[in-house]
């Protein structure tokens, strides 16, 4: 009976883990961040129908500066504001190609030199829920109250980071982080939502990834 | 509301003395809707377009002076004077795109005048901005995806509007009278979906305080 009790403990605690993640890069050229550089976290345009969420967009910037060995990220908003209207979500360029252009635009490479910005992080993909099932109730009555049931979803996060490199003005690479995971909220008069954390195991995944990238 | 500010753009300021005449209606403009017939939405900007406006103008020409509606263009000095107006405003709550977002498409009209009233230009300019839902209302949602459809509007005219009207041109004087009323243009890189959209989101714009209130 015990025995069934500790089964039973040890799978709702496996369950709650269940957050299967892949990271990899695709490096094109040599990194490295010198003192005083800094880099910039932006999501893609939203014009080209990228829906990368403003929370997971704070959560890499967050990730990346902090720690002992925390980067220098300059918040995206002071980064867009200082060069405006250059990497509005119409106008940003959509490419390395167009970064000569705009460095000879007015102002724009001084702002960059004075923001110390040495790469430009582009953040594409989102956290989707791709499947759900189980059924759940609960009633109330003078008595009390409570639930029976089982539900579960399933939540894939797929997020790319492009690295581009300001100075040289060419791409340095890729970062991208697959992540899946699945939540169980089992319940027997009282629900116990065992829920998998995808989003964040995407953001801590790819912001590792991203500063072992760029500090080499 | 607090009102929306524009950063200085990063470009040349065109040498050219600008009158912005701000017509009444884009002013003070409200606009009330009823999505899928539940939830009811105001929308209120107040002088947020007005003062948004002003402050781009006021960054992009030489010199810029600002007319109320009941102003006399012939009692100020200018080359050009432009007269920005809402021709359009649509938006989309999450109910309506089965998305966690709400957006906002706004088309403007920007009427150019010669320093004799002359009509050297009308520009349509389709803008759209796109935020997340926070909290429970959605009204600071909306009103940000309103801002940003402004500040994307702003965007286009620093990038096009010389190109565009050829405003530069007025700084030499009055047109001749084979270049007045020319053809409409339109320097939308993205035209608002007015097809895709349902029926029930079409409306017409405004900015100030945004009320969503559940009937």
């Amino acid at each position: 009976m015990q025995l069934n009790r500790f089964l039973i403990a040890g799978a709702a605690l496996c369950m709650a883990g269940c957050v299967t993640s892949h990271v990899e890069d695709d490096r094109e050229t040599t990194t490295g961040l010198g003192e005083g550089e800094s880099i910039v976290i932006m999501a893609k345009s939203y014009h080209q129908g990228n829906e990368t969420e403003a929370d997971y967009i704070t959560c890499i910037e967050k990730a990346l500066r902090g720690g002992s060995k925390g980067l220098n990220v300059v918040p995206h908003q002071t980064f867009v504001d200082e060069l405006f209207p250059w990497f509005e979500p119409r106008t940003a360029p959509a490419d390395t190609k167009g970064l000569p252009m705009l460095m000879k635009r007015p102002g724009v490479s001084e702002a960059i030199k004075d923001l110390g910005v040495r790469y430009i992080v582009w953040l594409d993909g989102d956290t989707e829920r791709v499947a759900e099932g189980g059924s759940l109730s609960c009633a109330a009555g003078p008595g009390g109250g409570g639930c029976f049931g089982f539900a579960w979803w399933q939540n894939d996060a797929d997020y790319e980071a492009s690295v581009w490199d300001l100075v040289d003005r060419e791409s340095a690479g890729t970062v991208s982080a697959d992540v899946s995971g699945t939540s169980f909220l089992p319940a027997l008069v009282v629900p116990i939502p065992l829920i998998a954390r995808t989003q964040t195991r995407a953001c801590k995944g790819l912001a590792q990834q991203l500063r072992a990238f760029i500090v080499q | 509301m607090e009102m929306p500010t524009i950063p200085n753009p990063r470009m040349e300021k065109i040498p050219v003395s600008v009158a912005v005449r701000i017509p009444a209606e884009f002013e003070h403009f409200v606009h009330v809707e009823e999505v899928l017939g539940k939830e009811k939405w105001t929308i209120d900007l107040g002088r947020s377009n007005a003062s948004f406006f002003s402050q781009l103008f006021d960054h992009m020409f030489d010199s810029t002076v600002i007319l109320k509606a009941d102003d006399d263009p012939r009692d100020y000095q200018f080359d050009a004077l432009i007269e920005p107006s809402i021709e359009g405003f649509e938006f989309s709550v999450p109910s309506q795109s089965q998305s966690d977002a709400f957006a906002v498409w706004i088309r403007y009209r920007m009427a150019i005048f010669d320093s004799v009233g002359n009509r050297a230009s009308s520009w349509t300019v389709s803008a759209y901005g796109k935020s997340e839902k926070e909290g429970l209302g959605g009204s600071d949602s909306l009103r940000r995806a309103a801002v940003l459809a402004m500040r994307d509007a702003a965007a286009l005219i620093i990038m096009q509007m010389e190109k565009t009207t050829k405003i530069r041109q007025l700084a030499d004087g009055p047109l001749a009278p084979s270049e007045v009323a020319p053809d409409e243009m339109q320097a939308d890189a993205e035209a608002p979906p007015e097809s895709s959209e349902p029926e029930s989101v079409i409306g017409i714009f405004a900015i100030g305080g945004i009320d969503d209130a559940a009937e």
